[in-house]
Formats: C-alpha cells, sequence, structure tokens
C-alpha cells in the first residue's frame, strides 16, 4: 500500500462570527515586559544616576527613530506603538556600560534594530536575540569603549566577574550573595540589577508572558555545570551561585533566552535551549577570553533554536 | 566582434561573478579586508581565469568527456602555480597578505566554473572574452566589497584616510563577520536594484523564494 498522508481536512473548526478576543496583543505583552523591566531600571539609576537615565533614553529614542525609518524604506507599517522598539531598546541599554559614550549607544542601538530586527522582516522575523547581536557587533567593533572596567574609572562599585577573572577566588572570597541580589556590583547597568530583574523575571511568568521551561531549565544547568566544577575544586571554580548572580546571566535568564522569536516552540526543545544555554554560560566564564560570555552564550544557544523546534510529539497517525 | 563584447559585458553587470552568480565566494569573504587586497586577489584571479579559459578552450575538442574536471583543474592548477611564483617574484607583500588564498585560487568555483559552463563549449575569442568579463567584474566586486569594509573597520580607503580622525573604527567590518554581514548587505542591494529594474520595465518583479509557510523548516515543511 502507498504511504498514505495525513488527512487535509481541517481537524480544527471555526466557528462563524462573531469571535471573543482573549484580549492579549503584542502591546499588551510589550507593556508588561516594560513594567517587568522597570525595577531594574530604577536600580540603575539609584547605582549608576543620570549616566544610566542618559544611556536608556539616547537608546530607546534611537530604537524607536530606527524601527520607523526601516519601516518607511521597507513600504511597510510602522508599529512602533506595539513597543516592541522600546523593550529592545532598553534590553540593549541594560547591556551597556553606564559610562557608554553617545555615539556608542546610537550606532549600537541602531544595529540592533537594523542587524536583529528590521533585516529580518518585522517584529516576528528574527532568528537571533537582537539584543545579542547587538552587543557582539558593539563588542567586536569597540571592544575598550565596551569595557566595563575601563570606562567605569570614577566608581567604587567592584566588578565580580573580572576580580575573578584576573585574580582568582581570593579576590571574590567576601562576595556576599545578598549585595549582588541588590545590586552592588559593577557591570553593565541594568543587567547588574539582579534582585530586580528577579522580580520582573517572576512577574513575567505570573502573567505567563514567557513559560516557565526556558528559564528553569537555564538555571539548572548553570548550578549543575557550576555545582560540577566546584566541587571539583573550590579553591579554584566560583560558586554556583556566584555565577547565576552576577553579570548578565539573570537578564539573559528571564528576558534575553526567553525571546519570542529567537526561542523554540515545543516544551522538550524549551529545556534543551535552557540546559544547553546554561553550559555554554558557565564554559564561556571559566575558559573563555571575556569576563562575562553570557552573550554570547545566548548567541549560540540561538543557533540551535531550530533543531530544539524538531524536538516535538508525533502527530496523531504519523509514522 | 558583437559576440565577444556581449560574452565581455555580461559579467560586468548582468551575471557579476561574486554577487549574481554566488561563485568564488571563499576569496571574496576572506581576503577582502581591504581594498588592496581585494583588487590584488582580483588581478591573480584575471590572470588565471583568462588564461585558464584560453587554454581550455583550445582543447575543448581533445579533451575526453569523462574526465575533463580533472583537464579543467590541472589547467588552472598550473597557472595558478605560475601567478604564485610572480607574486613572489615582484608583489612579496602583497602575497603574504593573501597567504593561503593564492593557492586556492586553484579550487576557486569561478575558474572551474567557466571553463566547464563556457570554454569547454565555445570556440576561442568567445572564452577568452568571457574569461576577461568575468575577472575583471570579479575584480571589481572584490575591490568594491574591499574598499566597504576597509571604509568602515579602518577609516580609510586604498590606505587613504577618509574618514577623518574623530572616527571611531567600526571593527567589526575588517573581522570574520564583517565580511559576511556586508556581502549579505550588498547582495540585498543587488536583488532590491533588479526588482526596481523590473518595475520600471512594467514586469512582474522577480518571486521572492523565501517567504511563506512552506520555506520554514519548523513545522510545515516536514514529512
Amino acid at each position: 500500500m502507498a504511504k498514505q498522508s495525513l488527512p487535509t481536512a481541517p481537524f480544527l473548526k471555526v466557528a462563524s462570527a462573531p469571535h471573543m478576543h482573549c484580549g492579549t496583543s503584542i502591546k499588551g505583552m510589550m507593556t508588561t515586559i516594560l513594567l517587568a523591566l522597570l525595577p531594574a531600571a530604577v536600580g540603575a539609576i539609584y547605582w549608576y544616576g543620570m549616566e544610566a537615565v542618559r544611556v536608556m533614553a539616547l537608546s530607546i529614542a534611537t530604537a524607536v527613530i530606527v524601527e520607523a525609518l526601516c519601516s518607511k524604506i521597507m513600504e511597510k507599517e510602522i508599529r512602533i506603538d506595539d513597543f516592541h522598539a522600546v523593550v529592545t531598546g532598553l534590553l540593549f541599554a541594560f547591556i551597556l556600560p553606564a559610562g557608554a559614550e553617545w555615539w556608542l549607544v546610537v550606532a549600537g542601538s541602531a544595529a540592533t534594530m537594523v542587524l536583529g530586527k528590521m533585516l529580518w522582516g518585522n517584529f516576528g522575523g528574527a532568528p537571533i536575540c537582537a539584543i545579542a547581536v547587538g552587543w557582539a557587533f558593539c563588542t567586536v567593533s569597540w571592544p575598550l569603549q565596551m569595557n566595563i572596567d575601563a570606562t567605569m574609572l570614577n566608581t567604587t562599585l567592584v566588578n565580580p566577574l573580572s576580580q575573578l577573572k584576573y585574580f582568582g577566588m581570593d579576590a571574590i572570597a567576601d562576595a556576599s550573595m545578598k549585595e549582588y541580589l541588590m545590586g552592588n556590583q559593577l557591570g553593565a547597568l541594568g543587567a547588574v540589577q539582579v534582585g530586580a530583574l528577579l522580580l520582573g523575571g517572576i512577574a513575567l511568568l505570573v502573567r505567563k508572558v514567557i513559560t516557565w521551561e526556558i528559564p528553569v531549565a537555564t538555571v539548572a544547568a548553570v548550578l549543575i555545570v557550576g555545582g560540577i566544577y566546584y566541587s571539583i575544586d573550590p579553591e579554584l571554580y566560583a560558586n554556583p551561585l556566584f555565577h547565576l548572580f552576577t553579570g548578565s546571566t539573570m537578564l539573559a535568564i528571564f528576558f534575553l533566552l526567553p525571546d519570542f522569536t529567537s526561542s523554540p516552540n515545543t516544551r522538550g526543545g524549551k529545556i534543551v535551549f535552557g540546559l544547553m544555554a546554561g553550559f555554554l554560560i558557565i564554559l564561556i566564564r571559566t575558559y573563555g577570553q571575556y569576563p562575562d560570555g553570557v552573550l554570547f552564550a545566548v548567541l549560540l544557544a540561538n543557533m540551535i533554536t531550530p533543531l530544539c523546534d524538531m524536538i516535538k510529539p508525533k502527530p496523531f497517525g504519523a509514522r | 566582434m558583437a559576440g565577444m563584447w556581449k560574452e565581455f559585458s555580461k559579467g560586468l553587470w548582468a551575471e557579476l561573478p561574486p554577487f549574481r552568480l554566488l561563485l568564488g565566494l571563499c576569496p571574496t569573504l576572506a581576503v577582502t579586508t581591504t581594498a588592496e587586497n581585494g583588487f590584488g586577489m582580483g588581478m591573480a584571479v584575471v590572470f588565471v581565469i583568462t588564461l585558464s579559459s584560453f587554454i581550455v578552450s583550445l582543447i575543448r575538442k581533445i579533451i575526453p568527456k569523462k574526465v575533463r574536471i580533472a583537464c579543467y583543474i590541472t589547467v588552472a592548477a598550473s597557472l595558478v602555480v605560475a601567478v604564485e611564483l610572480l607574486m613572489q617574484a615582484y608583489a612579496y607583500p602583497l602575497y603574504q597578505q593573501l597567504g593561503i588564498f593564492v593557492p586556492l585560487i586553484v579550487v576557486n568555483c569561478l575558474i572551474l566554473g567557466r571553463a566547464e559552463a563556457f570554454a569547454g563549449k565555445n570556440p576561442v575569442h568567445l572564452a577568452v572574452a568571457d574569461g576577461l568579463g568575468m575577472g575583471l567584474g570579479f575584480t571589481l566586486s572584490l575591490t568594491f566589497l574591499g574598499a566597504v569594509r576597509e571604509l568602515f573597520g579602518t577609516g580609510s580607503v586604498f590606505g587613504m584616510e577618509i574618514m577623518g580622525a574623530s572616527f571611531e573604527p567600526v571593527k567589526f567590518m575588517v573581522a570574520a563577520p564583517g565580511a559576511f554581514v556586508a556581502l549579505g548587505l550588498i547582495l540585498a542591494g543587488m536583488n532590491y536594484l533588479s526588482i526596481v529594474q523590473a518595475k520600471r520595465r512594467g514586469e512582474p518583479a522577480p518571486e521572492n523564494p523565501s517567504t511563506g509557510c512552506h520555506a520554514c523548516r519548523a513545522c510545515a515543511g516536514r514529512k
């Protein structure tokens, strides 16, 4: 018998109008994300002052203008009122040092929007997290200006990750996880507001903007892989909680990895994706050239998204 | 004469090698960090492709059909060795810059492609015109790509300062990923141009093969 194809008749029946709308919209989701990012923004202003406001405002303004211009050039409907450009601009500002020069913010934010979002169509097309694209563009182009330790000389905060990288475990011996949670560490301006981001992330989970699989799998992988290194030699490798509470890990877990278009769709795929990302975070931090390689981990994890999407239940009747 | 001009000029725009035919992408991506490197690589390719088209076209009747690829490669390899030795003698700094990519001209698909698709079937004068046109098109494209990357990556073109002192070089453009991004943007620009030209002539725009549900592997395409 010849191989039979699946029945072609629609098995989900759509009733005739009027229909009820559940009320979710891109705009609503983006507003929720913005609200979830608000505590971190406040934290950034508390620790870095008006410098942080300047970077965030510049980044958001550039992102919105670039999206409008690109839509105009592409002869598409201008949809800046869905706030996705605002979220992207704010998230991009969160991974910059507070002392970033204005042209760096403008160029990076524009690159984020053009290379990361608009080139792939508009919202919904990007296979890679736009913010990580912009970060990689800036880090490769201007390593000195993106170096947090080099641009933030006028602060008393300490960057735990470069301490660990260049001075070893002794330098972070008196590290306090509670202080790290409060944001008392030098790093990218929003990404290190760890406690605030954790709050926002939980809010997103509660509001069901993101699902639990990716954050839980990433945290698990960071704890497990970090724990393995820690148990091999606690004098040489940092506590896994340290990796969770420093640098951009928390931002990646709740805001960058579960990015709608660049993460897998299925439950199994999401878990594999999260595990991969967590594994890469520890690996890059342990052996990589950069002190904080979280954004590279995000980029690399995005690469396996199409593979993760193949992990799915068999359709009924398929062989 | 008209036929020769036609074969010569198609390599300059209609079938511009790296941007229209998408052949010879390895040197296109690898050596175009500066306009000068792109130009030097292009000149080496012009030499090899013109002579290889000439020789292949001369001996096309005595090459056995079954081993023609090996014959083409042998011809190209001999010419590339000649280029390599000439570059070592007269342009040693450029040779050092291009490094491994000079010997790799042997396996440049552009040369094999023209030998297989054109020189192996056409008389000598047409084959030479085709080879010269393709080679010059390749040189122009590589020089253009190199100039774009050098302009943004270092702020100068052919070593001449253009952007001014306050410009912070976008090192991304001279790094490896910059080659892919720059090439992709140029290809997009070429496609946009052809859509605009088709519109102006009143023809239907060429269909984009990558839109629609069937193009995505995520769900619909799998059987």
